[in-house]
């Protein structure tokens, strides 16, 4: 289509919803999301830097629990393997709990946007 | 002395009448010939645009008036470059640029944004759901690792469950309005209140087929809050990547 300015098209867009607060709500959280300014101090890089690895480690540990689930779905595992592999979990999770209190990061603080492909966790 | 680009559309003829519309910072707007493309640019001193509310709905609003005419392929906000460069890359990858207009041509992005309440109250009862068909558990040695494991069985089965179950709407959607569609892209997050989030791409001609489908289909499930908009220019179809920097980096 070329450009024919005798014969526009409104582009003007609409926007048709009866839950608009649930919306702006969803999209407020969002933009929270986005960080406004990157402060360059000590304390924030160290923070930021735990994340992110720590991130990493939550994403691998829920692999884990994952894998150990469908181990014991499918059958092979022993009752003693089960009880050994789930406490073994159980510590990990513990452990990274500790660490995310060391570094004052909340659950929802250990995730990566990974833009069109969605969250990481 | 730097350009701040707009949107890129192929040079067909009389450009849109440019004093309608006003560019980031007040500037005014001009469109850049070459070749067959033409792109649509602001003069600005500096090498950074103020990130703000006005530039960019300066920014949407001057692609917006190009939709009005043609579909463009919008750059990112925020793309300053020299005219040099500009030309350069504009003669560099026209053949990729015109085989993407040719993509979005005579159509608009329509956009679908679904809430649903099963992310959160669901999740005990679908846990529910799975212990009771389950006999996984019933050979399991009576310790805190097995308990946790089977904790975790069914919180693995419960989100397995919501997957399902927002799959099940997106196929839903697709399958109700892919008829009035060219192109989608569709993203399903079954974890989040806002599950899903779509962008159409619509041919011009069929937009009101499109409106009438899309508004039957959101009466088929009153359990799921719907939020449409649109015609928006083709952001989430074209992504023009500029071998330049902005001021966000490499865009």
């Amino acid at each position: 289509m070329s450009l024919s300015p005798e014969n526009p098209h409104s582009a003007d867009p609409e926007v048709e919803t009866s839950h608009a607060e649930e919306f702006v709500e969803q999209l407020r959280q969002v933009t929270d999301t986005l960080p406004s300014r990157i402060n360059v101090d000590a304390h924030s890089v160290e923070q930021g830097l735990a994340k992110l690895v720590l991130t990493l480690i939550e994403f691998i540990r829920r692999l884990l629990e994952k894998q150990a689930v469908r181990r014991m779905e499918g059958g092979d595992l022993s009752p003693e393997q089960i009880e050994e592999l789930g406490l073994a979990l159980m510590r990990l999770e513990a452990k990274l709990q500790e660490l995310k209190m060391q570094f004052g990061l909340a659950d929802e603080d250990l995730n990566l946007d990974l833009g069109p492909v969605g969250r990481l966790i | 002395m730097k350009l701040y680009a707009y949107c890129v559309s192929e040079d067909g003829g009389k450009p849109v009448d440019k004093e309608l519309v006003t560019g980031v910072g007040g500037s005014s707007v001009r469109w850049l010939k070459a070749d067959e493309l033409i792109v649509a640019v602001s003069d600005v001193d500096g090498d950074t645009i103020a990130i703000t509310r006005e530039n960019v709905l300066a920014h949407e609003r001057v692609v917006r008036k190009v939709l009005e005419y043609t579909t463009p392929l919008p750059f990112r906000f925020g793309t300053l470059v020299t005219e040099a460069r500009l030309q350069s890359y504009l003669q560099a990858q026209q053949a990729a640029l015109q085989s993407k207009l040719l993509l979005v041509d005579g159509c608009v992005e329509m956009g679908v944004k679904i809430i649903w309440q099963a992310h959160s109250t669901n999740k005990e009862s679908l846990s529910e759901e799975v212990s009771a068909n389950s006999r996984v558990g019933e050979q399991l040695i009576e310790g805190a690792g097995s308990a946790f494991l089977m904790a975790k069985r069914q919180e693995v089965m419960g989100e397995k469950i919501l997957a399902d179950r927002a799959k099940e709407i997106a196929s839903w959607l697709n399958e109700r309005i892919t008829a009035s569609i060219r192109k989608d892209h569709t993203s399903v997050r079954p974890d989040e209140k806002l599950v899903l989030t779509a962008a159409h791409l619509v041919e011009r001609s069929r937009l009101e087929q499109y409106r009438r489908t899309l508004k039957q289909a959101c009466s088929e499930r009153p359990e799921l809050h719907f939020l449409t908009s649109g015609p928006w220019p083709p952001y989430s179809f074209v992504n023009v990547e500029l071998e330049f920097k902005t001021q966000f980096g490499v865009s």
